[in-house]
């Protein structure tokens, strides 16, 4: 067996820039690999770092959060809270030695179709080199089986 | 006379001209080397009060007990440096009116403690910008650089080795003036966010969350690392996380009533070194 390792990659991204860009990319017929499954939300406000947790908690090897570029929020604000939050939620996974090649954050505007293109292809072939998520995956076949007392 | 007969004297007081309702205090543990929360509703009830050296819980969370302030009335404490700052946040996120808290401020040194002059939460401007400077939870930052020096490798596995232990008891967040929420996230089972189980992957997941919320907010008085019965080292997660907030944005927890929340406010020019 010589199969290539293919990650599980989980993005979460604005429906209003990312999302758009994401379309674009698709409607540009741009090449990406599959190996990303993308969440909508209406706001990189609306991510909250549970999703990330969650995402690893079933299975993910990396995960993109994606937005609108700083002032182009639709909401006017909600990506510079968010900025806030990914900054000290990244500061916190590194500390308990998450790899942070794992987590990425961006800002894609609905124009970046290319960028998006270009950042799931970079990121998908990092994450490949990586392998998977050993460590976590271990945590979570542990709560397959019975606790040992 | 001793700050302990200065401020059974001043509760006395408080109580018996009516100015407050409760003195929220320490009285007698266990054992001689150890205090509980005392709360004294009555003048002649102030002499089992104790103010010394083993008084190390920040008694601030009981301030937020479910209608203890809803009858306008004030209710003196003591309150050590921790205790005046998380009053500070508990004001700022609107949970309490500080002019509804009469202080008992003291400071705790290896063997002594001293009097804070002030009264009201607003008193102690000095005091707080000093200990900014001064930059508390020193002797932990030797350690958290120690982690932080590891491989990411050799941090997971070290965490996942102390996050083994957990029993999901939930001391540390009982325990946390901050962890006042009727509702915490960990109890929701529509979603659930975090694993109930005592596996070691919900154990993770609620460590991580419950840091994450106290990010910015954490005063760094130790209550949740006492409290832990299988020690697992709390304090260093928050000290990194204190510093994070420090450097990223300079906010030091705790410094006045009217300080805006770290997450809850941005600057359109914060730092974004990572974003692509």
């Amino acid at each position: 067996m010589n199969e290539q390792f293919e990650p599980k990659i989980v993005a979460f991204v604005c429906t209003y820039c990312t999302y758009a860009g994401a379309d674009l990319a698709g409607t540009s017929r741009l090449k990406y690999p599959p190996n990303v499954r993308i969440v909508r939300l209406p706001c990189t406000g609306r991510i909250s770092p549970m999703f990330i947790l969650k995402a690893l908690q079933k299975g993910a090897d990396g995960v993109l959060v994606s937005g609108c570029h700083p002032g182009d929020c639709h909401f006017t604000s909600g990506n510079f809270h968010a900025r806030r939050r990914w900054t000290v939620f990244r500061a916190l996974l590194n500390f308990t030695g998450i790899p942070l090649d794992r987590i990425r954050f961006s800002w894609i505007s609905a124009a970046e179709g290319v960028k998006f293109a270009e950042l799931i292809s970079s990121l998908t072939d990092d994450i490949r080199k990586l392998g998977p998520f050993e460590q976590y995956k271990a945590m979570i076949h542990e709560t397959e089986t019975p606790v040992s007392l | 006379m001793s700050i302990q007969e200065q401020y059974r004297k001043k509760a006395a007081e408080l109580l018996s001209s009516g100015e407050v309702k409760l003195v929220i205090g320490y009285g007698a543990g266990t054992t001689p080397d150890r205090r509980r929360p005392l709360f004294v509703r009555s003048a002649d009830e102030t002499s089992k009060l104790h103010l010394d050296a083993a008084c190390e819980a920040n008694l601030s969370g009981y301030l937020v007990t479910e209608g203890l302030l809803a009858d306008r009335k004030k209710v003196g404490i003591f309150l050590g440096p921790e205790g005046i700052r998380s009053v500070n946040i508990l004001a700022s996120e609107s949970q309490l009116d500080p002019d509804q808290i009469v202080i008992m401020g003291f400071n705790r040194e290896a063997e002594s403690v001293s009097a804070l002059e002030g009264s009201n939460v607003r008193d102690f401007p000095a005091m707080l910008a000093a200990l900014k400077e001064q930059a508390p939870g020193a002797g932990e930052q030797a350690l958290v650089e120690r982690i932080e020096n590891m491989t990411p490798e050799e941090r997971f596995t070290f965490w996942q080795a102390e996050f083994e232990k957990c029993i999901k008891c939930y001391a540390c967040r009982q325990v946390c003036p901050m962890c006042y929420c009727r509702r915490c996230i960990v109890d929701n089972n529509q979603p659930q966010w975090v694993q109930t189980s005592s596996h070691t992957l919900g154990n993770f997941e609620w460590n991580l969350v419950r840091a994450f919320h106290l990010s910015g907010r954490c005063v760094e008085c130790g209550g949740c690392d006492r409290a832990c019965p299988v020690n697992i080292p709390l304090r260093l997660i928050n000290r990194r996380m204190a510093m994070e907030v420090l450097d990223a944005y300079d906010h030091f927890s705790g410094m006045s009533p009217d300080q805006e929340t770290v997450l809850a406010s941005f600057k359109k020019d914060d730092p974004e070194t990572f974003i692509l």
